[in-house]
């Protein structure tokens, strides 16, 4: 069985405990207005231009084989000479993974660490996903995900991790579904299953400027979280302002709707307050 | 406050210094006296610490086409002046100018003479007696230091290194701690106010870049039992680096596998800062690979760095660790252009990439002697045994010699041990052929060694490989013994000769370009891709370096985001450690947005603060020259 994966990033420092490698895997249901990977948006490869580098001397377009519209085909990477086009998803098979891991097993164990599947959405590739864990079983093994999946996709993949990193990035059904595309229920749904898993778990929340930095917000979403007893901790994630960086070289457009220039507000007291151990990001 | 010589005053003390009937050593003592003679004490009323340079320029020793000359048929290395060592600040510190006055050279008395009616010109008792007699204080010991090593700019040898601060300084600072008389407060400023010293005239001491002017000072490390030296002073200095946040001096620090870990994290504080430093050396690989080379265990136990990261011997080396540099990706790009096709396997190539490198080490050698270079009778005066000029030589008198491009030579040699050799896509002439054409027949051999052939940093084949390399490196040179009978040091630094190096090369078996440049000193190719600190990390702690061990570290670009919080900066200290744990030998890191550097390209004036490491030194982006500005962007890559 093979996955589609859009990079393994080693040193992770920001998904989970200790020094980690991300698998990131390609393709994602959800279209959240403020998403810094575009490129693990789409579940086929895509291909990833670094403007800055691009000199516009046109030898891809010279081989390429269909000037309608791209296809990813890869056909441009390697006669670029400036070297800025890569294709972003690679097919891989469990092996394949394991073979990039495994050698820095040591490493990731001496530092406390191990490896996280991200995303796009993980569990878009939920069996791709759960026939890694089998591949990397000697690891420690954690999710980040959205919560957006079938929820006996769900459940068995939260089998198999050692740790779960979900995202809940507003509470009301109608903004989720404004300013991510789809509704909440089926990731609420999940995140009490989550709770009722025993498994550890850490709760993301993007803190985005007028979106999902309010006090009403944060307040619901302790209130889901309360008397969770599995719960780690809540991590309030920063905006990124460099999220619009890969847009145009994917031939995509950000246009975010909301101010980006606002500072958003750090509510972390109502999490202190609901007895969750809260932190920014 | 600074000045130029007038047309006259350069015209009467060019007669005078460059007088035939003085010898050389009487010219540099007269020129260094004239020269600070000339120098206006000028002294800001809050400065405590003295000493600024006033004089931009001043005539050398030679008459015009005087030194052509003399050094014709000789060997000149850089300037052709003593460099790149390290002074005795220990015993000048402790004991003083005159006992040294009376045991050396005519000329080097006359250096003494001048700094210290220089330094009485301040009219400070305390730092004149300091200098005659010893220091008692720490504010004496930091005054005495910073006189001394501005005169030995003024005496015209460059690249003088600060060495092993916390050590020398320590009795002072617990003496004055002890007797009440200095709070941690107190000298925490004592020592920024020293280390902003050091950039005061530093625009004025540029080596290849600017930034590249020797200023490296070593904390940390063992004591001559072996046992761990990090003391107070080491944690101030780091504060102290931190606090000023200017590029000088150059924070280097020797750990080991007992460093506390605590110790990892205020380091990487610092380099969080973006000042590409602190320069980590691993005294459990290099202190028994200098004992290997013929350094006494006391002597070993005492390294620091020279102006990069060369190991060198305070106050009894007069080493010269970077005399000359290996291609090593060079050698094996001709011993696959000559010798492949005649070549039955593997082995049989490998056979004459040593040989090539042997080949190599003979021409080096014989082109660096006679060797010349200038008396230099102040810095004789600060050695450990001031009797003779060290100019001459000193206990130890090794040569250093770089190793350019030691990745792309072992993924040259993996590519072809599986293209040729083992999976036999290509015949050996029709790969040369490629080469030669530099791929234009085969663009599908150029990509497939672009990215899929084996590298070192990612692939495990590499490993042994370089470690090979390594051992066919070192055996090239063992043996051979300098004109000073000095053994010859191989390593894994590069100082420029990366983009040197990298301008005489054609297409490479790794699928290199020309044009393109090399990594620098102990890094992965800058080709290497699906790879990231970890896998280069443990790949690049190899065995193989201890015979190499004349200093060159493996150079790693962090993305800054790393650094963002205390959780995240301590998983960036455990990288460091483990690093060196698993046996590496010398790290350097960068904390680089990549964005921010192509930025600082197209708009300079918005980016005339950031610092970069660039080969063993740190320096601002926006004034270093465009190749090397790419270079740094291009080392970025495998960060993201």
């Amino acid at each position: 069985m093979t996955g589609l994966v859009f990079d393994i990033e080693e040193f992770a420092v920001f998904d989970g405990p200790g020094i980690r490698t991300v698998v990131f895997l390609k393709g994602c249901p959800l279209r959240c207005a403020w998403c810094h990977n575009p490129e693990g948006l789409s579940p086929r490869p895509s291909r990833v231009k670094t403007i800055a580098l691009c000199v516009e001397c046109g030898t891809c377009r010279a081989v390429c084989p269909s000037p309608g519209g791209c296809t990813a085909c890869g056909a441009c990477v390697p006669v670029c000479p400036k070297n800025c086009l890569r294709i972003a998803g690679q097919s891989m098979m469990p092996q394949d993974v394991a073979a990039r891991v495994l050698p820095n097993r040591a490493l990731l164990e001496m530092a406390g660490g191990g490896v996280t599947f991200s995303g796009g959405e993980p569990l878009l590739q939920a069996d791709f996903v759960i026939e890694l864990t089998r591949a990397l079983s000697t690891v420690h093994l954690c999710m980040e995900t959205s919560g957006y999946a079938p929820e006996d996709v769900f459940t068995r993949a939260v089998d198999c991790m050692d740790l779960v990193i979900m995202d809940i990035k507003l509470a009301d059904t109608r903004e989720h579904r404004r300013w991510t595309g789809v509704g909440n229920e089926l990731i609420k749904r999940n995140l009490e299953a989550l709770k009722q898993s025993g498994k550890p778990f850490w709760i993301r929340i993007p803190m985005i400027p007028g979106v999902t930095d309010g006090e009403q917000n944060m307040r619901e979403t302790a209130e889901f979280l309360r008397s969770a007893r599995h719960l780690q901790k809540v991590e309030l994630l920063r905006y990124n302002k460099a999220a619009g960086a890969k847009y145009a070289g994917l031939d995509m457009v950000y246009a975010p709707t909301f101010s980006e220039k606002e500072p958003p507000q750090t509510l972390v007291d109502i999490f202190k307050e609901a007895n969750i151990p809260c932190a920014v990001l | 406050m600074r000045r130029t010589l007038t047309p006259e005053e350069w015209t009467e003390v060019s007669q005078r210094i460059q007088d035939p009937a003085l010898t050389l050593a009487q010219r540099a003592a007269l020129r260094l006296r004239l020269f600070l003679e000339r120098e206006t004490i000028s002294r800001d009323m809050a400065e405590r610490i003295p000493a600024r340079r006033t004089l931009e320029a001043f005539p050398d020793i030679y008459a015009p086409g005087e030194k052509e000359r003399l050094t014709a048929g000789r060997y000149v290395h850089e300037q052709g002046r003593v460099c790149n060592i390290s002074s005795d600040w220990d015993g000048v510190l402790r004991n003083g100018l005159l006992p040294r006055r009376a045991v050396c050279t005519p000329e080097s008395a006359q250096c003494i003479d001048a700094t210290l009616a220089y330094a009485d010109r301040y009219c400070d008792a305390d730092l004149s007696r300091a200098l005659r007699e010893g220091a008692q204080t720490f504010p004496e010991a930091l005054k005495a230091l910073r006189i001394l090593h501005f005169c030995l700019w003024a005496s015209n040898v460059y690249h003088n290194t600060l060495g092993r601060f916390d050590q020398y300084m320590l009795p002072y600072y617990r003496a004055d701690v002890e007797a009440g008389r200095l709070s941690e407060d107190e000298a925490l400023s004592w020592i920024e106010e020293l280390f902003l010293s050091f950039n005061r005239d530093s625009d004025l001491y540029q080596g290849m870049q600017q930034g590249d002017n020797g200023q490296s000072l070593m904390l940390g490390g063992c004591d001559s039992e072996g046992d761990c030296a990090v003391n107070e002073l080491t944690w101030l200095c780091l504060t102290a680096s931190m606090n000023n946040r200017r590029i000088d001096p150059k924070i280097n620090i020797r750990v080991n596998k007992s460093t506390p870990p605590e110790l990892f994290v205020r380091c990487t504080e610092l380099t969080r800062l973006g000042l590409g430093f602190p320069q980590y050396s691993n005294d459990d690989v290099v202190i028994p690979g200098l004992i290997d080379l013929g350094y006494s265990l006391k002597d070993a136990r005492d390294y620091t760095v020279a102006a990069c990261w060369e190991f060198i011997i305070p106050g009894v080396a007069m080493d010269i660790p970077n005399i000359g540099a290996v291609s090593l990706a060079g050698a094996v790009d001709s011993a696959i252009r000559m010798k492949l096709i005649e070549s039955p396997d593997y082995e049989t190539l490998f056979q004459s990439v040593c040989a090539e490198l042997r080949r190599r080490a003979d021409e080096l050698e014989s082109s660096i002697q006679p060797l010349w270079i200038e008396p230099a009778p102040f810095q004789s005066v600060l050695m450990a045994d001031p009797t003779h000029d060290v100019s001459e030589g000193a206990r130890y008198n090794n040569y250093g010699i770089h190793g350019t491009g030691l990745a792309s030579a072992v993924d040259q040699l993996a590519a072809v041990r599986r293209v040729v050799f083992e999976n036999q896509t290509y015949t050996a002439r029709a790969f040369l052929g490629a080469l030669a054409n530099q791929f234009e027949c085969a663009p599908e051999l150029k990509s497939l060694l672009r990215s899929d052939t084996p590298k070192l940093g990612r692939d495990p084949e590499c490993e042994s490989v370089a470690d090979t390399l390594l051992d066919a490196f070192a055996n090239a040179w063992e043996g051979r013994r300098n004109e000073r009978n000095g053994v010859f040091r191989p390593g894994t630094g590069s100082a420029m000769y990366y983009l040197w190096h990298a301008s005489e090369l054609g297409a490479l078996a790794d699928g290199h370009m020309p044009g393109e440049p090399l990594s620098a000193n102990f890094s992965p190719s800058l080709l290497l891709s699906d790879a990231g600190p970890l896998s280069v990390v443990r790949t690049f702690a190899r065995p193989g370096v201890r015979r190499v061990i004349n200093g060159g570290p493996l150079t790693l670009e962090l993305s800054d985001t790393v650094f963002r919080n205390d959780d995240a900066l301590a998983k960036t200290a455990q990288l460091v450690r483990m690093f060196i744990l698993l046996g590496g030998h010398q790290m350097q890191l960068n904390a680089v947005s990549r964005q921010a550097l192509l930025d600082a390209q197209t708009k300079p004036d918005q980016y005339r603060q950031l610092i970069v490491r660039v080969w063993g030194w740190s320096g601002h982006f926006v004034q270093l020259d465009k190749s090397y500005q790419d270079q740094i962007i291009q080392r970025t890559g495998y960060t993201l």
